[in-house]
């Protein structure tokens, strides 16, 4: 048995090999701590979600329940009156995808404009955009209300759809994206006779997917998490999505009553986006090197 | 051929020119232009000149004034309780993350990176019922006998609970990207001369993801300022209006039960929006200088 080399490693970095693993276990304790307080919420949630009314209020706290039972989403899927929820659910899929796949055509297209396409004041128009929509949003959500009302679209799917997709964020992010593209590519198909177009669909998006890919993926859970807007602007209870309406569930099982059916819509509110990141993890995760402008 | 040319750009970038024109700058002139007047967001505004403006920060018998003060106020408490959190644990998360012994790092990062996927509404739901006297866990488990969304200062922890949660996910990314570019001779050199982990983390982590701490200083804090559904949901602004912010108001004024009060709504959102931009520029200002 020859464990020289280890001995060795160890003896000749005592010190240092003591001080790492205080800081390890440091580094674990804080970490498992974060994780349990951070998973504990959810795991109680769902479990919460498949407890009987009378387990709940007479048993005490329990993190799993004595007898799993499937009634309360029976119950939530069944009560298409007072909280719609699958129809909610409904509202925030169609809103969500469609915004998400009208932020990829309008971010790449402009994107592309501002990137690969020559044209006079192209730098001073877009800095002049990017940095008027600095200016903190809420000075214009009264007015974006009036935009809406006037458009017709209270109560309406348009009226999440369409307002996210003017802001700049993306598209500056698809901008720098583009600028890392050399220029010779699209050049000599444009000598070739390639009119813009061409060259946007079978050169330049191809080439950009991943940025698009996170833009969509952001896009999404933003559209689908969006509080505020909705609230504001869907008092329909069968139009609005399933975060405005989880606020009127609080009222509808009032003082948390029924409470298994409360965390149950809690629970299919969130199983979408969470499904979306197990599936997408590292575009979530590595989302932030494709901006180089934090990364610094 | 060439007027074709021309004309391209326009259909590449006019389409979003417009968006841009009728949701962002439009409604922008628009509000500031409406916290001149007096509107109820039917008929037409009519211009009162700074009299909102006046109401809102003089008139102390005024319940607008007391609004805006309180709100004004509570606003500011979850700045200064939420984005310090939201700066320092994601930046200890970040870095015990980059422990090189530490195993299971993924699943670890996903586990914090989730709650800032669950939108405030279900987050809020689950987290009351934690909280909740009779079925949580703040009272079965920690023998807490208050009702937390309606006494403070519990009202205030519930509210910075949830937040900190769903809030520090974004930032860990953040920060374990920029510390993960940072280039390891420099760790390695320091280590040979002696350093130790704390003075290698101010010494080299810190200066070296100086831009990624300023913009999440700013954004964080701007973010922090429009703070709207945590409240709502939590304590809906209870109790005794002591977690009602700034943007309860404008959303209640301006879209609340009974006639629309826009106009002075409008002018509580400039006021709310200034401030903002103040505070960013300031933020920006300071820790650049101080940093170079």
């Amino acid at each position: 048995m020859d464990n020289s080399p280890l001995l060795n490693g160890q003896n000749a970095g005592k010190r240092k090999g003591s001080g790492i693993s205080i800081s390890k276990y440091l580094s674990y304790l804080f970490l498992i701590i974060l994780c349990i307080i951070w998973i504990v919420p959810v795991i109680f949630g769902i479990t919460t979600s498949f407890r009987s009314q009378t387990e709940v209020v007479s048993s005490g706290f329990r993190m799993f329940p004595k007898e799993w039972i499937f009634d309360n989403y029976i119950a939530i899927l069944e009560n298409t009156s007072t909280a719609p929820i699958l129809r909610w659910l409904m509202n925030s899929l169609l809103i969500a995808t469609m915004h998400t796949l009208l932020v990829v055509v309008v971010i790449s297209i402009t994107g592309y404009g501002y990137s690969r396409m020559k044209f006079k004041g192209r730098d001073t128009l877009f800095f002049t955009l990017l940095g008027i929509s600095f200016f903190p949003g809420v000075v214009n959500l009264i007015p974006s209300y009036k935009i809406i009302d006037a458009l017709g679209w209270v109560n309406t799917s348009w009226a999440m759809v369409i307002p996210g997709l003017a802001g700049m964020g993306n598209i500056f992010l698809v901008r720098q994206f583009m600028n890392g593209i050399p220029k010779e590519l699209d050049e000599s198909a444009h000598v070739d006779g390639a009119s813009h177009y061409r060259i946007y669909m079978s050169i330049i998006v191809p080439l950009i997917k991943p940025v698009l890919i996170v833009c969509a993926l952001f896009s999404f859970t933003g559209s689908w998490n969006d509080f505020l807007w909705p609230v504001i602007v869907f008092t329909d209870v069968d139009k609005m999505p399933v975060t405005a309406g989880l606020l009127l569930l609080q009222d509808i099982y009032g003082n948390y009553r029924m409470i298994g059916q409360l965390m149950g819509s809690a629970i299919l509110a969130i199983i979408p986006t969470l499904l979306l990141f197990v599936f997408a993890q590292k575009y979530f995760v590595q989302s932030i090197n494709l901006n180089s402008g934090i990364k610094g | 051929m060439k007027k074709k040319l021309n004309l391209a750009p326009v259909f590449f970038v006019g389409p979003h020119v417009i968006l841009f024109a009728v949701f962002i700058l439009l409604p922008t002139i628009y509000g500031i232009y409406a916290s001149f007047t007096k509107w109820n967001l039917m008929n037409d505004p009519v211009w009162v000149g700074l009299d909102n403006y006046k109401t809102i920060l003089f008139d102390n018998s005024s319940t607008f004034h007391t609004q805006f003060n309180n709100g004004l106020k509570n606003t500011l408490i979850f700045v200064l309780l939420s984005v310090p959190l939201l700066i320092v644990i994601p930046l200890l998360v970040a870095v015990a993350l980059e422990h090189k012994k530490v195993k299971g790092k993924s699943l670890i990062q996903s586990i914090i990176y989730i709650p800032g996927l669950i939108s405030i509404s279900a987050g809020a739901l689950i987290w009351l019922l934690l909280f909740n006297k009779q079925l949580g866990m703040a009272g079965n488990v920690f023998g807490s006998d208050v009702s937390w969304p309606a006494n403070q200062p519990y009202a205030w922890i519930i509210i910075i609970i949830i937040t900190v949660w769903g809030g520090v996910g974004g930032n860990m990314i953040i920060y374990r990207a920029s510390i993960s570019g940072v280039a390891q001779d420099l760790y390695e050199s320091a280590e040979i001369d002696g350093a130790g982990p704390v003075r290698r983390f101010t010494s080299i982590t810190l200066p070296s993801i100086r831009f990624p701490l300023i913009y999440t200083f700013v954004m964080t804090t701007a973010g922090a300022f429009n703070v709207f559904g945590q409240p709502l949901m939590m304590t809906d602004g209870g109790p005794r209006q002591s977690t009602h912010v700034l943007m309860m108001y404008i959303r209640q004024l301006a879209f609340g039960n009974g006639e629309s009060i826009a106009g002075m709504a409008s002018a509580m959102a400039v006021l709310l929006g200034l401030i903002i931009l103040v505070i960013s520029a300031l933020q920006y200002y300071v820790m650049n200088r101080n940093a170079a």
